[in-house]
């Protein structure tokens, strides 16, 4: 029997706790559904154990009728959004989250793995305030997988900071649902969940992609033709994150079809800059470097791009 | 580059199968690597990496797969 497609969905829900619903369905039948961000993270779990791998006509009766408060609940909102979804009302999520920093910036700090040290994202932001950044790029891993990542989320609100998933990140971000044991607990995970994956910027003015690396690449339903994939692609796959000097003709030859002129990631762990193509290659080492704290200054000055890892002690 | 080789005569066109990668997937650069190449355009021959950067001229192309031809019909 062919396998059937399953499709990915994000619901922003209204009026209740949980701002949204993560669900996939797998032809007509649900295959997992998350209430993520708020309410009662035990119900919801149960819940979502309870309907999962039911067929979705059967499913919809189960959430008629129940009212919370304002008149909805969060049945009510999961059987708009299932019904949404069946009827094509509802597109299917992207394999990733992409979130962008619309301002035009002329210096950002970027910013490696921090494995939730906070002290070293402090000294990081103090650092990059003496020097004038206009915004701080964090490119996971945020967290150290165990701990709570509550305290470390709230300094990246409270500083407006642009932070994407690693791969670790998004590893603690599944673990919901799955049957796993998770270490970190149901709100920290739920936090994490909601964060972007992609982040798309603006330096000067060309265009900037930041992501960790190749997770992103295994997610379901990633696409080679998904917005910058091919930066993805070319990154993780072809140039080993950029340390394979051999194949740097082939990428020269692929970066026309590039919507980014800057590129940054940092599976890696390592502090890189490489131009080719008229394009920036910027690897991020982790923030806590051979005992010092370090982050990359990206500025722009004119047509020129300038790129230096700076020392945050 | 399949264009190249989609105007190769007939009786060659009946020697070969031709795959073309697309490098923007990730198929594309698996196969890409496998193949040790370096450079865009490259072909391979029976997985052999044989021109690299260039698209070799038609009567260089057919003289080597029938070249490879002959050497495979030798052993069999």
């Amino acid at each position: 029997m062919a396998q059937q497609e399953r499709k990915r969905f994000i619901y922003r829900t209204r009026g209740v706790c949980p701002p949204e619903i993560h669900f996939s369905i797998e032809g007509s039948c649900l295959h997992a559904v998350r209430f993520v961000g708020g309410g009662c993270p035990g119900n919801a779990e149960l819940v979502c154990r309870l309907i999962r791998g039911r067929p979705v006509r059967d499913i919809l009766p189960l959430l008629d009728g129940i009212e919370c408060r304002d008149g909805t609940s969060c049945p009510r909102q999961l059987s708009e959004a299932l019904t949404r979804a069946m009827d094509g009302g509802l597109a299917p999520a992207d394999s990733f989250r992409l979130a962008c920093d619309e301002a035009p910036r002329s210096a950002v700090a970027l910013i490696g793995e921090l494995g939730g040290d906070i002290a070293a994202l402090e000294r990081i932001i103090a650092a990059a305030g003496r020097r004038g950044v206009q915004a701080l790029y964090c490119l996971g891993n945020l967290t150290d997988g165990r701990s709570s990542c509550r305290e470390l989320v709230r300094t990246i609100h409270r500083h407006g900071i642009f932070a994407v998933l690693g791969e670790r990140d998004w590893r603690c971000a599944c673990q919901a649902g799955n049957g796993a044991q998770p270490s970190m607990p149901p709100r920290d995970r739920d936090r994490l969940a909601q964060m972007p994956q992609v982040l798309r910027f603006t330096i000067g003015d060309r265009c900037g992609v930041a992501f960790f690396g190749a997770y992103l690449q295994q997610l379901p339903g990633y696409s080679d033709f998904e917005p910058f994939a091919l930066e993805m692609n070319m990154v993780c796959g072809l140039t080993d994150f950029m340390r394979d000097e051999n194949v740097l003709p082939a990428l020269a030859a692929m970066t026309p079809q590039f919507e980014a002129d800057v590129i940054v990631f940092s599976q890696s762990r390592q502090w890189i800059h490489r131009q080719v193509g008229g394009r920036h290659f910027i690897g991020t080492g982790p923030a806590l470097d051979g005992g010092r704290t370090a982050w990359g200054l990206l500025r722009a000055a004119g047509d020129k791009i300038d790129f230096s890892v700076e020392n945050a002690d | 580059m399949a264009e190249s080789v989609k105007v190769l005569p007939k009786d060659i066109q009946q020697l070969i199968d031709v795959h073309e990668w697309d490098m923007r997937t990730r198929e594309g650069v698996q196969r890409f690597r496998e193949l040790k190449a370096r450079s865009l355009p490259s072909v391979a021959l029976d997985g052999d990496l044989v021109y690299e950067a260039l698209i070799p001229m038609q009567e260089e192309l057919i003289a080597e797969i029938r070249r490879r031809h002959r050497e495979k019909n030798a052993k069999e």
